[in-house]
């Protein structure tokens, strides 16, 4: 028994013979999973948005000023890299998730925003980590006739920037060769007091992650450690894209190398911090 | 299961398997052939149908998702029908669409295989965003593949179909004023 959602994944496993369910539910319809709801807790999405709901959020409604951007920008980056448009008005983003690919788009952003997952069966539901959801390439901690009810972004995660970048062939429907999403919250400095900080500031708190470079996506404690609660110059940047080489683990497959892998998951990092330091709308 | 959905504008009832692909279904049992399969996994957008308003591959829907939801073929387009997630189509000839008019004026069609695809992608795109710029038509399209390498026309197809459709910022003025 498998539970199907979007079914951009899942449809075309059946259709190869790799997976014979005897019973496919259909779960994409039930409106409790389709919400994108803000709250004193944070954001909650639930699991069967499709990634183009998801990307709507951040577009303005016609005639009206953009609204607020409520869903952080490293999410949207990965949902925007996923698929094509085809794939992006089926595809959920409780699916990308469950399907547990190690290059899923989503995985990094959602670690990244101590993101927590609630887990729903006939049994009650629970709380997971998004960080520990991945036990390896197409497994998660779901219990058999278990679904992923909602994705929770804490409010804290709401503040503070974010940025996502991937590598793939192209840019259309090209599947993630490496992808990296970083978030992190700067000390404001006096003068800078309401507006964003600069490049200046000590970084207060910073969460990195990075996917295809392990068999899950992979949380970067060192190169965190190397840039927590210090002012991000130069060279502390190149010792935290050196110990973010060290931390993974990628291996040589169909999509790309091992070299290449761990030589460019340092560039996009430092891309990636690049982009979070300047400053940014939302 | 006994599935009733608007297809290109009408009630449909039909029997058939859940998991019968939706580009099954439109094929073999409805006959709209217009709708093409090309790699069969979701990559290449023949198979690209409108699911309410929305550009999906039918090759990774199965047919029980189309239950109480409005379908649009490539066969809805042409004349007086104007299909789900339509906005009036009223082109100078009764029975093209303006984005078929669009792709025959520019030569946007060489084999023809991908033509539907790209075409109903085209009108997902342009439903929602009657005047968009270049970089939104290619990444409205980038799921669809020409292997005749024809992409230029076909982008000039689309700015064409925008320029002339109702709604659009350079055709008739609309509400965004």
């Amino acid at each position: 028994m498998k539970f199907l959602a979007g079914g951009t994944d899942l449809c075309v496993q059946i259709a190869e013979g790799a997976l014979e369910p005897t019973l496919l539910i259909d779960i994409s319809a039930a409106e409790e999973l389709r919400r994108i709801e803000r709250g004193a807790e944070g954001l909650r999405i639930g699991a069967a948005v499709t990634i183009a709901e998801l990307l709507e959020t951040a577009r303005a409604a016609p005639g009206k000023p953009p609204a607020p951007a409520s869903v952080p920008r490293c999410l949207l980056q990965g949902a925007a890299a996923i698929g094509s448009p085809q794939i992006r008005h089926l595809g959920t983003i409780g699916g990308n998730l469950c399907n547990a690919s190690p290059c899923g788009d989503t995985l990094a952003p959602l670690i990244v925003l101590a993101g927590s997952f609630t887990l729903r069966s006939n049994r009650g539901s629970r709380v997971v980590a998004a960080e520990e959801f991945f036990l390896g390439p197409k497994a998660t901690v779901l219990e058999p006739g278990e679904i992923l009810q909602s994705i929770l972004i804490p409010s804290t995660h709401l503040q503070g920037r974010s940025a996502f970048r991937m590598i793939g062939k192209r840019n259309g429907q090209a599947i993630s060769q490496v992808n990296v999403a970083v978030w992190l919250k700067q000390e404001q400095s006096a003068d800078s007091a309401g507006g964003g900080a600069g490049g200046t500031a000590p970084i207060q708190d910073i969460r990195i992650a990075a996917g295809s470079v392990a068999p899950i996506p992979l949380r970067l404690g060192r190169a965190e450690r190397h840039l927590r609660g210090s002012v991000p110059d130069p060279s502390l940047l190149q010792a935290a894209a050196r110990a973010v080489q060290e931390e993974i683990q990628p291996i040589t497959d169909v999509r790309t190398s091992q070299a290449y892998r761990r030589s460019v998951t340092a560039s996009l990092f430092l891309e990636v911090m690049t982009e979070v330091l300047e400053k940014q709308g939302g | 299961m006994l599935l009733e959905f608007e297809l290109n504008g009408k009630q449909t009832r039909v029997e058939a398997e859940p998991n019968l692909r939706v580009l099954d279904l439109l094929r073999d049992v409805l006959g709209l052939t217009g709708t093409k399969e090309g790699c069969g996994r979701g990559e290449c957008g023949a198979c690209t149908i409108l699911l309410d308003g929305k550009a999906v591959n039918s090759c990774l829907l199965y047919a029980a998702k189309l239950q109480g939801r409005h379908v649009t073929t490539i066969e809805g387009l042409s004349g007086a029908d104007e299909g789900a997630g339509g906005r009036g189509d009223q082109g100078d000839t009764p029975d093209l669409h303006p984005l078929q008019e669009a792709f025959l004026a520019e030569g946007a069609v060489q084999c023809g295989f991908c033509t539907p695809g790209m075409i109903l992608s085209a009108k997902s795109l342009l439903d929602r965003n009657p005047d968009p710029d270049v970089r939104e038509i290619e990444e409205a399209l980038s799921g669809n593949l020409c292997r005749c390498t024809g992409y230029g026309k076909i982008v000039k197809a689309v700015q064409r179909a925008a320029e002339r459709a109702p709604g659009s910022a350079k055709g008739e003025p609309h509400d965004e004023r």
